[in-house]
């Protein structure tokens, strides 16, 4: 099974996405794709750190290239955040862009009992982008896209609260 | 008339061809798109709207979801977006919100 949630910044999305993966049985894989590069990055991955303390995740770093991620068999895991999986694919010298996404999410789907992957809204505020952010933006809206069409349940998360795109309401 | 809305390269335009059977050739002909655009520098923005709810199909993007510009003209333009979409969807008949390729019916129904 598979679940796409997605909300502006600070909308309560990692909680809401961390409150579905609490409800199911299992072992729960907290897949990180920030890497730690500056204070500003290594508050916020703490900050998310104390968010799940005591919630009975492991957490396994990947910045890129996801279907070489060494996964338990019918984990549930939870990915966290798409748009800086995007940003490392397509910025880091060892990434592979938008198809190496695609093609890992597809290697965590066939490996793990679910998948639920947090990405960003970030396509809200303007339309007045140009050069890499444009490019950026354009990567990360046919990654979004493409698996919101290949998941079984995609929740826009709202003030917390969330809003069923596709599928059934989980909770 | 049909009002289409939601973020940025959300899938918009692919998601009317895909729920009418369009061509691209015929979505041109039917359709008037990035309609934000117009807003700008529009003192009349009813008469706007009107004029644009003769077409079958219209199609605005989000632009009113970040930080207020500090700009003046491009925080107008937004501010006039924002209200053209709300005329628009005052005067049609339906109206979808797409998200990450998605629709969300928020008025009406399609006709298909």
């Amino acid at each position: 099974m598979f679940t796409l949630v997605t909300g502006g910044a600070a909308s309560g999305k990692s909680e809401y996405a961390e409150s579905l993966v609490m409800r199911l049985p299992g072992r729960r894989i907290y897949l990180a794709t920030m890497r730690p590069a500056d204070p500003e990055s290594l508050a916020r991955i703490n900050r998310h750190r104390l968010l799940r303390q005591g919630r009975g995740f492991d957490t396994l770093e990947r910045y890129t290239d996801l279907a070489g991620a060494e996964i338990p068999a019918e984990s549930n895991i939870l990915l966290e955040c798409m748009s800086n999986l995007a940003a490392n694919e397509l910025y880091d010298s060892e990434g592979g862009g938008a198809e190496s996404i695609l093609r890992g999410a597809g290697a965590l789907l066939a490996r793990c009992a679910h998948l639920t992957v947090v990405t960003n809204d970030v396509f809200s505020g303007g339309a007045a982008y140009g050069g890499d952010t444009l490019r950026y933006l354009r990567e990360l809206a046919r990654i979004n896209r493409a698996l919101a069409e290949r998941a079984d349940t995609v929740i826009e998360v709202v003030c917390g609260l969330p809003n069923v795109l596709k599928g059934g309401n989980p909770l | 008339m049909i009002f289409i809305t939601g973020p940025l390269l959300a899938g918009k335009q692919s998601y009317i061809c895909g729920a009418l059977g369009l061509s691209l050739e015929e979505f041109s002909r039917r359709a008037v798109w990035d309609v934000q655009e117009l807003a700008a520098g529009e003192p009349d923005l009813p008469a706007l709207a009107d004029a644009l709810a003769k077409r079958e199909i219209v199609i605005a993007t989000e632009v009113g979801g970040g930080v207020v510009p500090t700009d003046p003209a491009e925080r107008a333009a937004r501010e006039s977006a924002g209200r053209l979409s709300c005329l628009l969807a005052e005067r049609a008949d339906t109206v979808v919100r797409v998200c990450c390729g998605l629709p969300q019916v928020l008025k009406g129904r399609l006709p298909c």
